[in-house]
């Protein structure tokens, strides 16, 4: 206990802390047990078990929730003098499935090799469970006074169910997450020879709002051709649709994120970004990223992709319907009603009906502030802890479950653990060979810790 | 038949003059009278419609044994050539003098599935009620495997000496062949067998109208070729929250409406010509109009739009016809996938030069990302049989003879059949069909649960195409 008394000071003197090789030891323990536990969909419940006992044993009281009793979520808090409204630290228990056969290790055995730890979760999000896991039972231990609540939220169903994890939250409890601000997975960092070169930081992101177009159309022998065949209009109208240039619109992220950006990039690349606020250039160089860069075309704009086709069965035979479905990108501003009836008057065609899905659906949020006390916390332990580091506000073109925090009010953050290309690249989330260096759980656990003393800790 | 011609449909309905049969024949038939000859067509006939030879898996074979023994039974001899034991083809013979060269009669043994459930009666029952008999196959095509069998065995029995042999072909697999146990076996295998210089077969229909008297005949002479295409584009796959420009979906879209909305040339031929000739004579004066006009530069466009909108199956006689029939791509909504794919069923013109229309369509889409793959030629491209042979002749006469005052009509199918086949072996062949009123032709038709035909249409059709066939062979 008096360690940490030390630390705290330490933190106030000397501006940055970082975990001793003892609590290293014990963040690692945490994380390879947890990869350990086999959550893909359904199994939640297991991982909130190890939690609830690791968590109560520190003497923190802990609840779940859950609609399906395997799929449980868990809820800790540690009290604040409330003179300042919680934080919460927010991670997802679940990871995605595996195929075992094209997998080098075991993905459930959290296999220690060459520096790094193998297994599903092992990236996302396990890396985020226990490094919030261990800043929280590290703040108790501390016995810091805190001017806030700290909520400590385990969610269930994050990989495309958060029926069962963040949406039944803010939706049925959310007096008991319910914060200013939230960390969680949404943000990485860059590692160049060793040395963290850049920090992004998520603040907001694209909502998707896919629909179906679906054209009836009368049906026959296909040796008699229609001028109403439904697979004609619908690829007139999935034609039209794809090729549509949506308008290009910045926001207070995409504009720092691409100032900034330009900042760290090669004169040409730079010349690219900051170019596309020139009426002059903007054009030419939007078609650049089309080509070269899609994912920065996808922040310009609300983006359309067709993503399926479906009509007919047989050859000779025209059918009555034809079906395609349209991922919609929303950016967080966009007036969805306006959008699709201006869709529909660049395809035209009333016979064309279009059809919003539910699929993956997430509330229009409003992006979080870049000059509240989060980000500017988030800026200056970067800045503390990696001395010429860039920080990058983003916003990511796919969906987290923030989206519905920041629905809610909850001004939420995007952070992640700093990686080298290659690992970011070919070792990521989702993937067969997923990975992570163990040096880059540590320096994100330091990194959360000083983020998390500096919003909570008592001045 | 593969598609039922729906001629009937667009003919007018015309008051005719009472039917006057046996008027003058050329040759003498008097012997035959088709009063005595109505039940053992009906016997046959409902025979083979009570053998189940539903495809797949056909059993045509056993439809074989049936008239193997009826044909036996008259002493004509019969050959029996079979790919598959179970899907048998026969072929029987009466002998001429050689003086011509032979005219062929072919009817398909097997029949298209059933749905049980849904048919008002036993589709195997061949019931007969209210003067139809109802089951599979009535319309399709054991009316005129029947038929053909009555008129082997009239002309056996009634002496005549012929100038040409008359060949019987009953052939399996003309619902779906993709084994080739059919036409295709017996033209690669067996041509010695049925060649000959003229065939009558499935492919025509006749009108009744309301007064119950025949309007008009159609007489198939030719047909499109169907010829299908896949288009197929890759991309680059990826999270449908970025956007590609090279998105297989996109492209394939763009092409796919290009040539969805490709006006190819129109252009007629000799069969199509006459059709809208004649039809014209027998049409409103406002329909008239539109068939006139398709000739005349200044009024052809409208004329074809008119047809497009209001006679599809009139608008496909014009030109090739390119038809998207099958989209598929994807699999998932956040996912972009690498392929993208549609299916083209085309209808080629007769006369259609295929690699150069494939070279044009390629020139329409303008896209070098979408490749345009031939998915293998279910039957050849085959020249139209002739307006002025002895058998079309024939045709026409005995049409004229049956029904006076009736409109022949030569028509081009826009489906296929297996004349094609034939014709593409140099064999003149000729579709024909019995006249039902165009209720039954569009209600109670070919591959429908309530398919049905009614008594005297067997009848007439039969005497007929025993005319007709008497009409080219009989030695005079």
């Amino acid at each position: 206990m008096k360690l940490f008394l030390i630390l705290f000071l330490t933190i106030v003197v000397q501006g940055q802390a970082l975990f001793t090789d003892a609590q290293k030891a014990e963040l690692l323990q945490h994380y390879r047990a947890l990869v350990q536990i086999d959550t893909t969909a359904g199994n939640e419940t297991k991982a909130v078990e190890y939690l609830k006992k690791v968590i109560e044993a520190e003497g923190i009281a802990t609840k779940t929730f859950s609609v399906d009793p395997a799929r449980a979520n868990l809820v800790a808090r540690l009290k604040g003098n409330g003179s300042k409204r919680p934080l919460l630290l927010m991670a997802h228990t679940d990871v995605v499935r595996v195929q075992r056969e094209k997998w080098p290790v075991d993905p459930f055995g959290a296999v220690m090799k060459d520096g790094y730890i193998w297994g599903r979760g092992s990236v996302d999000d396990k890396p985020i469970l226990a490094s919030e896991l261990m800043v929280f039972l590290t703040l108790k231990r501390s016995g810091a006074m805190l001017d806030r609540d700290v909520i400590f939220f385990a969610e269930s169903g994050e990989e495309g169910e958060s029926e069962f994890g963040a949406e039944f939250m803010a939706r049925e409890h959310f007096d008991e997450i319910e914060a200013e601000y939230c960390l969680t997975e949404g943000g990485s960092g860059t590692l160049t020879m060793g040395k963290v070169a850049t920090i992004s930081i998520q603040t907001t992101e694209k909502s998707p709002k896919g629909v179906r177009l679906i054209v009836n159309g009368t049906s026959g022998h296909a040796s008699v051709p229609r001028v109403d065949n439904a697979l004609v209009r619908l690829s007139s109208a999935v034609s039209k649709v794809g090729a549509w240039e949506t308008p290009m619109r910045l926001n207070d992220t995409t504009r720092s994120y691409l100032e900034k950006l330009a900042t760290i990039s090669t004169p040409e690349r730079a010349a690219r970004y900051n170019g596309l606020l020139d009426p002059r250039k903007s054009a030419a160089l939007q078609r650049y990223f089309a080509v070269n860069e899609p994912g920065i075309y996808s922040m310009l704009r609300t983006s359309i992709s067709p993503t399926i086709l479906k009509a007919g069965v047989v050859t000779n035979v025209i059918p009555s319907e034809a079906e395609a479905t349209l991922d919609i990108r929303a950016l967080p501003d966009e007036n969805i009603a306006q959008f699709y009836e201006e869709m529909k008057r660049v395809i035209g065609d009333p016979a064309v009906k279009v059809e919003p899905t539910t699929f993956g659906a997430r509330p229009l949020a409003p992006p979080s502030g870049l000059d509240n006390e989060m980000y500017k916390t988030l800026e200056a332990v970067s800045k503390r802890l990696y001395p010429g580091v860039t920080v990058l506000p983003s916003m990511s073109t796919g969906a987290t479950d923030m989206a519905f925090l920041r629905a809610k009010g909850v001004q939420s953050y995007g952070i992640g653990p700093a990686n080298n290309d290659e690992d970011r690249t070919n070792y990521g989330a989702h993937s067969d060979v997923e990975r992570m260096a163990e040096g880059s759980l540590y320096r994100f656990a330091d990194f959360t810790w000083n983020v998390v003393v500096q919003m909570a800790g008592r001045k | 038949m593969l598609l039922k011609h729906t001629l009937v449909s667009l003919l007018p309905i015309l008051a005719l003059a009472s039917v006057a049969f046996s008027q003058t024949p050329v040759v003498n038939l008097d012997k035959v009278d088709w009063s005595k000859q109505n039940a053992e067509t009906l016997r046959h006939y409902r025979a083979l419609v009570q053998i189940d030879t539903s495809s797949p898996p056909g059993n045509e074979t056993k439809a074989v044994e049936y008239l193997k023994k009826v044909l036996e039974a008259e002493g004509i001899p019969t050959q029996v050539f079979a790919k598959d034991p179970a899907r048998a083809n026969l072929v029987a013979r009466l002998k001429g003098n050689g003086s011509k060269r032979p005219v062929l009669i072919m009817a398909h043994t097997d029949v298209v599935g059933v749905q049980r459930e849904k048919w008002p009666v036993d589709p195997f029952g061949a019931v007969m009620k209210d003067g139809y008999v109802w089951g599979r196959g009535t319309a399709d095509d054991k009316d005129i495997l029947a038929a053909n069998l009555m008129t082997m065995l009239v002309l056996k029995r009634s002496g005549m000496k012929l100038d040409r042999d008359v060949i019987f072909v009953a052939e399996s697999g003309e619902e779906a062949d993709p084994l080739g146990v059919g036409i295709n076996y017996l033209v690669e295998q067996h041509f010695d067998a049925i060649n000959a210089e003229f065939a009558l077969t499935e492919g025509g229909s006749g009108t009744i109208n309301k007064n119950n008297k025949v309007t008009a005949i159609a007489i198939e002479t030719t047909e499109k070729t169907p010829r299908r295409v896949r288009l197929v584009v890759n991309g680059t796959a990826g999270h449908g929250s970025v956007p590609r420009l090279d998105n297989a979906l996109t492209h394939l879209s763009i092409a796919v409406g290009k040539v969805g909305t490709w006006e190819t040339p129109m252009r007629l031929n000799d069969t199509t010509r006459t059709y809208f000739e004649k039809l014209s004579t027998i049409s409103s004066p406002e329909n008239a109009a539109h068939y006139k006009d398709l000739l005349d530069p200044k009024r052809s466009a409208a004329a074809q739009r008119y047809l497009a909108a209001n006679e599809p199956e009139h608008y496909s006689m014009l030109r090739t016809s390119v038809v998207p029939t099958i989209l598929k791509a994807g699999f998932r909504m956040n996912v972009i996938p690498s392929e993208a794919e549609a299916t083209l069923d085309i209808r080629a013109l007769p006369d259609e030069d295929i690699p150069k229309f494939f070279e044009e369509m390629t020139r329409v889409i303008g896209d070098a990302a979408v490749k345009i793959e031939p998915t293998g030629n279910t039957r050849p491209i085959s020249p139209p049989s002739k307006l002025d042979s002895e058998m079309y002749r024939a045709l026409e006469n005995v049409s004229k003879r049956m029904y006076p005052g009736v409109t022949v009509l030569p028509t081009m199918l826009t489906g296929s059949t297996d004349m094609s086949q034939l014709r593409a072996k140099g064999v003149q062949s000729y579709g024909i069909g019995p006249a039902t009123t165009p209720e039954d032709g569009m209600i109670y038709g070919a591959h429908s649960d309530v398919e049905r035909l009614p008594e005297t249409s067997l009848y007439k059709f039969t005497e007929f195409t025993f005319n007709a066939v008497a009409e080219v062979s009989v030695h005079k």
